[in-house]
C-alpha cells in the first residue's frame, strides 16, 4: 500500500509542477503583453485562466482523494496540505495575471503615456520571486524559500512608493487620470502576486520543517 | 550448510576402506578356522586310526589294564585325549579320567556314528575337561567284527587363540590403513579444492568487473581446462564490454554534437537522456535533470504539454513550442514514441529545432517591407495631395500656394534624405561585403572634431553643450568620412532626444583589444524592449515622436554597417528617463593589412 501511496504522491507532484509551469508562463505573458501593449497576447492570457481553473480543481480532487483513501501522516500529510494551499495560491496568481492582461486591454484604448514608476523593474522582481518559490518547490530548497519571504518586503516598499508617484502624476496631469489608475492597479496586482509567492514559500517551509512560520516575517 | 569438499569425500573414503577390512577379516577368519578345523580333524582321525590299529587286539583279548596304560601313555605323548569304548558304550580307558567314573558313551553323537561303522566327528563342550573339544571317533574292527571305538579329542581353544592373534593383527593394520587413507584423502581433496578455491576468487574478481586479471592454469586436467575456459570467457567478456562502451560513447558523442536538441523521456515522463544542445536551449544542466520527471526538471508548460502529447499518440507528432524568458525562444519540435526490440513502448524521443533566428529574420523582413513602404509613401502622398489641391485651383491663391510649395519642398527633401541614406547604406554594405573599404591609420581626434562641428548648429539651437574627451594622438585604422558619418548620426540622435540646455558627452577610450567611442546623452532614454531591434532599418522605438523630430529611420542602421565595415560593432545601453549610451567599438589592430 505505501508504494501505491508513493506513486500517487509522485503523480500529485507532477501535477502541481505542471500547474506551476503554466502559471509562471501566464504571469510572464501578462507582463509581456503589458510591455508591448500586445492585445492578442493579453487575450491569450485571459483565455488561459480557464485551463488553470480546471487544473486547480483536478489537483484539489486528487489531494482529497489521497487524504480520504490513504490517511497519510507526517511528511506525506504535510506535502498534501502544502500542495492544497500552493494550488490555491497558483490559481490566484493566474487570476491576477488575467487581471493584468485586462489592464493591458484597458491601456491599449488610451494614448500611450510615460509609465509613472519603474513598472518593469517591479515586475521583474516579482517574476524572480515566483521563479524562486517554484524552484524551491522543485528542489525543496529552504534557502530559496527564505529568500522569497525577504524579497516581499522590497516589493511592498515599491508598491507604497508607486502610490505616491501616481498621485503626484495625477495632480500634474489630471487628463491622464484613466491610464494612471490602470497603472496603479497593475502595481497593486504585482504586490498581490508577490504576497502569494511568499505564501507559497511559507507553505514549502512548512512542508519541509513542519513549522508554520506565517506572520513571522 | 554446504559441506567442504574434504568432508564430502573423506567419510565415504573411510567407509569403503572399513567395509573392505571387515569383509576381508570375516572371509579370512572363516577360511582360516575351516582350514584349521579340517587339519585338526584329519590329524585326530590319523591318530585315532593308528591307535585303533594298535589296540584292536587288546579289545578282543580284553586286556583292559594295558589299554588304560596305553591310553595314558599315548595321550601324554601326543597331547591328545584318547578314549577307548566298547561297542556297548562302556568306557574302557581314558587319558584323563578314570573309566569307572565315566557314564555310558554310546549316546555321544561321534560314538554313535562310529558304532554304526563310520567315522564320527563332533565339536562340543566337554563336561569332563570343561572346554570346547573336537572329537573324532573311529570304529575298531577285528576280523570284520566291531570290537570297539577309539575316540581322539583335542581342545579347540587353540584355534580361538590363533584366530584372536590374527584378528588383533588385522585390526592393528586396519587402523594403520585408515590413518594412511585419511592422510591420502586429505591430501587429494586439498589438491583438488585448492585450485578450485583460487578459481572462485578469480571468478569473484571477474564479477566485480576486473576482467584484466587471469586465472592460473594448474592442477588436474579437468580443473586446468576449467581455468582455461574461464580465462577465455573473461577475455571475451572484456572484448564485448569494450565494444559496448565504445558504441555507447560513440552514440553519446553523436547525440552530444547534434545541433538539434534531443530529449528522451520514459513512459513516466522521466528524462532518460538529454543532449547538450537541448540542455542549452532549455537552460538546464544535463547531469542534474537526468532521471527526474520533466515537470520537475523543465518548467516550460508548452514543452510539458508536447511531451505528454508525444507519449499519448502512436504517430509522430510535430508542434511549435515557445519558451518564454528574457528572450523568447521559438522551437520546432518533433516527437515520436521509442519502441524496444519487441515493439513495446518505453518512452518518447523529442527533437527540438531552434527556429528563433528564422522567426526573427522573418519579422525583420516583414517589418522592413512595411516600414520602407510607409516611409516612402508618406512624403509622396503628401506631395501628391498638395499637387492635387494646387491643380484644383489653389494655385490661384498665391499665399497658400507658396505655403504648399514649401511643404512639398520639405517632403521632397525628406525623400531625398531617405534615398541618400539608403545609398550610403548600400555603399557601405557593398564595400564591406567586398572588403574593399579603404582603411587608413589616422588620428581619431580630428574626425570627432569635424563631426562635432557638423552638429554644432543643431546643438546651438537647443543650447546643448557637446563635450569630447579623446586622448591626443590616438589613432585607429579607419575610413575617415564614414566614421565621421557614424559619429554625426549618433550625435544627431543624442541632440534630438536631449532636453534643452542639456549635455552630450563623447568619450574615446582605448583598451587592450579595441577603441571605444561612446556618445552619451541624458535624454528620455529607450525602453529595453526596443534595444535589440534598434539598429534595424526603419525601426522606430516611438513611431509618433521620432518622425516628428525628423530623421529617416536609417541613421543607426548606417552606424551599424559602418562599424561592421571597420570590423567593429555598435552597442547601446539605456534606461528610460536616464538617457542612453551608444558605444562604437573599433578593433585596436587593423582587421586586414591595407
Amino acid at each position: 500500500m505505501p508504494i501505491y501511496l508513493q506513486r500517487q504522491i509522485d503523480e500529485l507532484k507532477k501535477q502541481i509542477l505542471a500547474l506551476s509551469a503554466v502559471v509562471e508562463e501566464t504571469f510572464h505573458e501578462a507582463i509581456r503583453s503589458l510591455e508591448h501593449t500586445d492585445v492578442s497576447l493579453a487575450d491569450t492570457v485571459i483565455a488561459r485562466d480557464h485551463t488553470v481553473n480546471e487544473m486547480e480543481v483536478d489537483l484539489e480532487e486528487e489531494c482529497l482523494k489521497i487524504l480520504a483513501l490513504h490517511q497519510p501522516v507526517a511528511i506525506d500529510l504535510r506535502f498534501i496540505v502544502a500542495v492544497l494551499k500552493i494550488n490555491n495560491d497558483l490559481e490566484r496568481i493566474s487570476d491576477i495575471s488575467a487581471n493584468i492582461a485586462q489592464r493591458t486591454l484597458g491601456l491599449a484604448t488610451f494614448n500611450p503615456i510615460p509609465i509613472p514608476f519603474a513598472l518593469f523593474d517591479m515586475a521583474e522582481k516579482v517574476e524572480s520571486m515566483l521563479k524562486k518559490s517554484l524552484d524551491s518547490l522543485v528542489n525543496l530548497d529552504i534557502e530559496l524559500a527564505r529568500d522569497v519571504c525577504q524579497l516581499d518586503d522590497e516589493v511592498d516598499a515599491m508598491h507604497k512608493e508607486n502610490y505616491s508617484l501616481v498621485k503626484n502624476r495625477i495632480r500634474q496631469y489630471p487628463e491622464q487620470l484613466d491610464p494612471l489608475i490602470e497603472y496603479l492597479s497593475v502595481s497593486r496586482h504585482l504586490e498581490r502576486v508577490a504576497d502569494l509567492t511568499t505564501n507559497i514559500a511559507e507553505d514549502i517551509l512548512y512542508m519541509i520543517d513542519g513549522e508554520i512560520i506565517r506572520h513571522t516575517y | 550448510m554446504r559441506l567442504r569438499f574434504i568432508w564430502q569425500i573423506l567419510p565415504s573414503f573411510l567407509f569403503i576402506i572399513l567395509l573392505t577390512l571387515v569383509l576381508l577379516t570375516w572371509l579370512f577368519s572363516r577360511a582360516l578356522s575351516n582350514f584349521y578345523l579340517e587339519q585338526t580333524s584329519a590329524g585326530l582321525e590319523t591318530r585315532a586310526s593308528l591307535v585303533a590299529f594298535q589296540v584292536a587286539d587288546s579289545f578282543t583279548t580284553g586286556d583292559f589294564e594295558q589299554l588304560d596304560a596305553l591310553s595314558i601313555l599315548i595321550g601324554e605323548e601326543t597331547a591328545t585325549r584318547f578314549t577307548f569304548i566298547l561297542p556297548s558304550g562302556v568306557v574302557l580307558a581314558d587319558t584323563l579320567e578314570d573309566p569307572a567314573q565315566m557314564d555310558n558313551h554310546a549316546g555321544r553323537p561321534e560314538v554313535a556314528k562310529a558304532l554304526k561303522g563310520d567315522i564320527g566327528k563332533s565339536t562340543r563342550y566337554s563336561n569332563t575337561v570343561h572346554n570346547n573339544m573336537m572329537y573324532v571317533a573311529i570304529p575298531v574292527k577285528n576280523n570284520n567284527q566291531l570290537a570297539g571305538v577309539v575316540r581322539a579329542a583335542l581342545p579347540v581353544t587353540a584355534i580361538d587363540l590363533a584366530l584372536d592373534a590374527v584378528y588383533r593383527q588385522i585390526i592393528l593394520s586396519g587402523i594403520l590403513v585408515l590413518l594412511l587413507a585419511a592422510g591420502v584423502g586429505i591430501f587429494i581433496s586439498r589438491r583438488i579444492s585448492r585450485p578450485l578455491e583460487r578459481m572462485r576468487l578469480g571468478a569473484e574478481n571477474f564479477a566485480r568487473g576486473d576482467l584484466s586479471k587471469r586465472l592460473r592454469v594448474e592442477g588436474v586436467q579437468e580443473i586446468s581446462a576449467l581455468a582455461t575456459a574461464m580465462n577465455a570467457m573473461a577475455a571475451e567478456l572484456n572484448e564485448k564490454l569494450k565494444t559496448v562502451v565504445r558504441q555507447h560513447n560513440e552514440q553519446k558523442a553523436v547525440l552530444a554534437s547534434m545541433v538539434e536538441g534531443v530529449l528522451a523521456v520514459d513512459t513516466n515522463e522521466r528524462i532518460i537522456r538529454i543532449n547538450r544542445a537541448a540542455a542549452a536551449l532549455l537552460e538546464v544542466s544535463a547531469e542534474e535533470v537526468q532521471g527526474r520527471s520533466i515537470q520537475e526538471a523543465i518548467r516550460k508548460a508548452d514543452l510539458q504539454r508536447f511531451v505528454s502529447r508525444a507519449l499519448s499518440t502512436r504517430d509522430p507528432v510535430e508542434g511549435d513550442i515557445v519558451l518564454r524568458g528574457s528572450e523568447d525562444l521559438y522551437l520546432q519540435a518533433h516527437g515520436s514514441l521509442l519502441r524496444g526490440e519487441s515493439g513495446q513502448e518505453f518512452g518518447a524521443l523529442i527533437v527540438l529545432n531552434d527556429v528563433t533566428r528564422l522567426r526573427r529574420l522573418e519579422n525583420i523582413r516583414r517589418d522592413f517591407v512595411a516600414n520602407v513602404s510607409h516611409e516612402l509613401k508618406t512624403p509622396i502622398t503628401t506631395i501628391k495631395g498638395f499637387i492635387e489641391t494646387l491643380q484644383d485651383g489653389a494655385i490661384q491663391d498665391h499665399q497658400s500656394a507658396v505655403q504648399f510649395l514649401e511643404i512639398m519642398m520639405r517632403q521632397a527633401d525628406r525623400l531625398n534624405e531617405i534615398i541618400d541614406d539608403l545609398l550610403i547604406l548600400a555603399r557601405v554594405e557593398q564595400n564591406s561585403d567586398q572588403d574593399e573599404l579603404p582603411l587608413e591609420n589616422l588620428p581619431l581626434n580630428p574626425v570627432i572634431e569635424t563631426a562635432m562641428q557638423a552638429c554644432a548648429k543643431m546643438a546651438a539651437e537647443k543650447q546643448i553643450t557637446i563635450e569630447s574627451y579623446c586622448p591626443p594622438g590616438l589613432t585607429a585604422h579607419i575610413n575617415a568620412p564614414l566614421l565621421e558619418q557614424a559619429v554625426v548620426n549618433l550625435l544627431t540622435n543624442a541632440i534630438k532626444y536631449s532636453p534643452e540646455q542639456g549635455k552630450v558627452l563623447i568619450e574615446t577610450t582605448r583598451s587592450e583589444k579595441d577603441i571605444t567611442i561612446s556618445v552619451r546623452d541624458w535624454g528620455c532614454g529607450i525602453d529595453k524592449v526596443h534595444l535589440p531591434r534598434l539598429f534595424e532599418r526603419f525601426y522606430r522605438a516611438d513611431k509618433a515622436r521620432s518622425r516628428k523630430l525628423g530623421g529617416t529611420g536609417l541613421g543607426l542602421a548606417i552606424v551599424k554597417h559602418i562599424a561592421q565595415a571597420h570590423g567593429g560593432e555598435v552597442t547601446v545601453s539605456s534606461k528610460p528617463g536616464q538617457g542612453s549610451t551608444f558605444s562604437l567599438r573599433l578593433p585596436a589592430k587593423p582587421i586586414r593589412t591595407p
